[in-house]
């Protein structure tokens, strides 16, 4: 059957210690180390441990993977899955009860295509209020305030420390002055 | 005796097996039946039996109990029980096994040491 649909499997006793490259879908029960690189996907077993930089269409994480794992399309870490390392795919998938330690980068382009899809109508009436808000509020002095506080707190407090300085030459002056 | 039971069972219930599409550059060991059907290039150690499809396309040196090649290897073949060449498989390298046999049909160059000097009995024993 496997060996009838092209699909390759690793099993539980096997070691690959390499680069992995290939079409068609790899199943892992056993240990792969170096690099994975599929145009199909890769299944991670339960049993199975990846250690690699891995390339792929397509990756299921049910056992260990460690190192950076890159999809075309997408990577799911399932409950059993247990993953370190970095994930670049623009579909990543997290189920409850998986580990997984790492970065995860789903793509720009895609968030900022959700945004302008998603918020047009949002974007168009938050963009007004706080622009409306900002030129309504110099007159008001609300929220420049919360500027102007922040400012005039930062300024008053750089001079500060330099009186400290002049303030010990002052003091001698005292001094000299009360002499 | 055992050959008899080898080739048909373990081959159905194959653990492991590398695709036709595959290409592993590196090292391969473990302790089950390993069928390749893709390509592998760096070193393989089984414990058990290796099996190379006429698809199958090695270039390492190996080390198993058992070697069936219907593809082409290129390396030295080392086997504890068996090395079985057969019919339109491409061989070049040395073979190292207490039985080796060679189909009519089969492509071959290299040394054969089946170590009959040193321990002519030693297969049937083993």
């Amino acid at each position: 059957m496997a060996t009838a649909n092209g699909s390759t499997v690793i099993g539980e006793s096997i070691l690959i210690n390499g680069g992995l490259q290939g079409d068609e879908d790899l199943t892992v029960r056993g240990r792969v180390e170096g690099t994975v690189t599929l145009t199909r996907t890769l299944v991670v077993e339960p049993t199975g441990v990846v250690k690699a930089e891995v390339q792929v269409k397509n990756c299921i994480i049910a056992g260990v993977v460690i190192g950076n794992v890159t999809a075309s399309e997408s990577v799911e870490i399932t409950k059993e899955g247990r993953m370190v390392g970095d994930i670049a795919a623009p579909r990543v998938i997290i189920v409850d009860g998986a580990s997984f330690k790492g970065r995860v980068d789903m793509g720009e382009v895609d968030v900022s295509a959700a945004e302008r899809s998603e918020r047009p109508a949002p974007r168009a009436l938050s963009r007004p209020a706080p622009r409306p808000a900002l030129t309504a509020r110099p007159a008001s002095r609300s929220a420049p305030k919360e500027e102007a506080a922040g400012e005039v707190a930062a300024a008053p407090r750089p001079p500060a420390p330099p009186p400290a300085l002049g303030v010990g030459a002052v003091k001698r002056k005292v001094v000299v002055k009360r002499k | 005796m055992a050959a008899l039971d080898k080739p048909a069972a373990p081959r159905s219930g194959a653990n492991t097996v590398i695709g036709s599409t595959i290409v592993i550059d590196g090292e391969i060991s473990g302790d089950e039946d390993l069928t390749i059907e893709g390509t592998v290039k760096g070193k393989i150690a089984l414990r058990q039996s290796l099996y190379v499809e006429s698809s199958g396309v090695i270039e390492a040196d190996i080390e198993t109990a058992n070697v069936e090649v219907s593809g082409q290897v290129t390396g030295n073949i080392a086997a504890t029980d068996k090395v079985e060449l057969k019919a339109n498989c491409k061989v070049v390298g040395d073979i190292r096994a207490p039985r080796i046999l060679i189909a009519d049909g089969a492509a071959f160059k290299g040394n054969v040491d089946m170590e009959v000097g040193l321990r002519g009995p030693s297969p049937r024993g083993k």
